[in-house]
């Protein structure tokens, strides 16, 4: 009720504001120049912002992607510096299997300059306790001997056997006496400094 | 045979060896069965020596010792039983002790020999007195007084062996070795499921079983110094293996010899006069093999044989004047025993080697008596015994004192006469003891995963 008391007199005002004049009523002028440049200029630094924002977290992102590839790499190569390679029984002779690994590692060793390795010798438990000291550390030897032959310095190497005092696997079974044969490999020195090869 | 010098002994056998090869060279069984060994009688053959009937009258005791009497006895009559020297009449009821000794009841049993004796207080610990009664001229032949400590001293045992010890000696002239104990390895496996090795240490009975290392680490071959006042051994505590020796009676440990360069420092082994301790070091690319480092005066490291050649596990001969060892000279997989002069020299192969046969032979240890070496070896392929070569023979005669499981790593008793071995048995692993003269076996740990034990000389009282 209040309302309708309100509107009428308005609307009756615009009638006969229409009906006495043909001239329109100017437009309202446009706002003042500067203002619109930089209401643009604050718009353009906003969206220039937004895109600088978004270039650098595309980038973040990238480099965060390739650092953790770097890290996957790094890790990848460690582990591939820390795998283990086996041995028939009672023989020294690096396989072929173990070539294959010992090829890997040298890839990184020779990226990698800073890097130490330990060669530890493992025996399976059969024969004499005191022969298997010699024969893992034949192993031993025979592994830096491989890697040394592809130029990698004797100095970044150390020996050690072990003979059967230390097995990975438990259990007097062919399974377990291959996988306590074998020849490991410890980073003895920068292990922050491994270089995935190329 | 005792008697002859141990340098004559050797050069008799360095003689035969001789024979021996040239015998090979012209064999047409050159590429004999890897089960046999080319120009070698194997034999299990035992000399059928005369064993004579002992009885253990049931001891007595006065003073306070009437209690322990009996423990005493059982202590000696198992001794006197694990020397083999004797067929056993003991744990007789009490009715056979009569005040004057019965000698034809004893003749009835058949007993040549009859050991009595009595338990007395004596103030501060105790006396036993034993007497040897030959039965046959119904006599005393040997009487004596041994004194024994209380039962909570740690001699107690011992005192009561070397009672029996002489009861073997008065019988038959010969050394005994219940007065003795073994040293060996026995695995462990750490919280981070690691797998370990402590120095443990039992009486020649198997009794007092005790624990002498607490490293949790990888350890081999303990080895007793002459006096047995001391244990050698290889720890792997720093990372490496080194050479420690314990005094067993203060505990205190130092590393022997002290290390130059790197490379694995293994298998001690002491002189016989205790001054000189011999062991390995594996290659690293340095000069490898056997040195000699005199530790009476903590000097003179000395390097005994030449090359990369993986010479291992030196035990001295009794007279100290030769050194047998094993050998990786033949290549992986033949393992072979040698003996040369102690201060190093030429050396010649005991086991029996042939060119394209094969053979694994390792683990030796020289009889403290000087004619025999023991070791162990492949027999059939991934059967390993318990093998002793004369060096009379040259190693052309081995005796085979084991038949089943696998057995490694012999060791001489002061008695010359008995091995303790590690055997493995379908019951699992365990320390076991044979006679070399009857072949008996006796088990002395059983069930525990056991490695490299050493016999101690005779342990004389402290």
């Amino acid at each position: 009720m209040i309302v309708r008391r309100f509107v009428a007199p308005v609307v009756t005002a615009m009638l006969i504001a229409g009906a006495c004049g043909g001239d329109p009523p100017p437009p309202p002028p446009p706002p003042a120049g500067p203002d619109m440049d930089s209401l643009r200029a604050y718009q353009d630094s906003v969206r220039q912002a937004e895109e600088a924002r978004r270039r650098a977290e595309a980038e973040a992102a990238a480099q965060r992607a390739a650092e953790a590839e770097r890290q996957r790499a790094i890790a990848a190569a460690r582990a591939t510096l820390e795998e283990m390679v086996f041995f028939d029984y009672d023989q020294s002779e690096i396989r072929n299997d173990a070539a294959e690994v010992l090829r890997r590692k040298v890839a990184i060793l020779r990226a990698s300059p800073q890097v130490r390795i330990r060669i530890e010798g493992h025996c399976d438990e059969r024969g004499s306790t005191e022969y298997n000291l010699a024969l893992g550390n034949r192993r031993a030897e025979a592994i830096r001997q491989f890697l040394t032959g592809f130029g990698i310095s004797e100095s970044r190497f150390e020996i050690v056997s072990f003979g059967e005092g230390r097995p990975l696997a438990q259990g007097a079974n062919e399974q377990a006496w291959s996988r306590n044969r074998r020849g490991q490999f410890v980073i003895t020195g920068g292990a922050n400094q491994i270089n995935p090869a190329e | 045979m005792r008697t002859m010098s141990a340098f004559n002994r050797v050069r008799s056998y360095l003689a035969a060896t001789v024979a021996v090869t040239a015998l090979v060279a012209v064999s047409p069984r050159a590429t004999a069965a890897q089960d046999q060994i080319p120009g070698v009688s194997l034999g299990l053959v035992y000399t059928g020596a005369y064993v004579p009937a002992l009885a253990v009258q049931p001891f007595t005791g006065r003073f306070g010792g009437a209690g322990l009497a009996p423990d005493v006895e059982t202590i000696v009559s198992t001794d006197l039983r694990n020397s083999d020297r004797f067929q056993m009449l003991d744990q007789l009821p009490a009715g056979f002790v009569r005040d004057q000794v019965d000698y034809a009841l004893w003749d009835r049993l058949g007993a040549v020999w009859l050991v009595t004796g009595t338990f007395e207080g004596a103030g501060e610990g105790y006396v036993l007195l034993i007497e040897l009664h030959d039965v046959v001229y119904g006599e005393v032949r040997e009487r004596g007084r041994f004194r024994v400590p209380e039962p909570s001293d740690p001699d107690f045992r011992m005192a009561v062996h070397r009672a029996s010890d002489e009861i073997v000696r008065w019988a038959t002239g010969d050394p005994g070795m219940a007065a003795s104990r073994i040293a060996f390895t026995m695995r462990g496996v750490r919280a981070d499921s690691l797998t370990y090795n402590e120095v443990y240490v039992i009486d020649s009975d198997g009794e007092n079983l005790r624990r002498v290392t607490d490293f949790q680490d990888a350890l081999e071959s303990p080895t007793w110094s002459p006096d047995g006042s001391k244990l050698a051994y290889t720890s792997w505590k720093s990372g490496y293996p080194r050479i420690y020796e314990m005094n067993l009676n203060t505990g205190q440990e130092t590393m022997l010899p002290p290390v130059r360069g790197a490379g694995d420092y293994i298998t001690p082994a002491y002189s016989p006069d205790g001054r000189t301790l011999a062991f390995s070091v594996l290659g690293s690319g340095e000069r490898g093999g056997i040195f000699t480092y005199n530790v009476a005066e903590d000097c003179c490291l000395a390097y005994l044989s030449g090359g990369p050649h993986y010479d291992i596990s030196p035990t001295y001969s009794p007279d100290g004047r030769w050194m047998a060892f094993n050998t990786l000279r033949y290549g992986d997989a033949v393992p072979q025993v040698m003996v040369m002069p102690a201060q190093g020299g030429v050396a010649e192969t005991l086991s029996p080697y042939q060119y394209g046969a094969g053979g694994y032979f390792t683990a030796p240890d020289w009889s403290p008596y000087g004619d025999l070496v023991a070791f162990h070896g492949a027999i059939e392929r991934g059967r390993y015994h318990i093998l002793v070569a004369n060096l009379e023979d040259g190693g052309r005669v081995l005796r085979q004192l084991t038949t089943e499981g696998n057995n490694e790593d012999p060791s001489w008793a002061p008695d010359g006469r008995h091995l303790v071995f590690v055997g493995e048995r379908s019951w699992g692993y365990g320390l076991l003891v044979v006679d070399a003269t009857t072949g008996n076996v006796r088990p002395l740990l059983a069930g525990r995963r056991v490695g490299v034990p050493d016999w101690s000389p005779a342990v004389a009282p402290r």
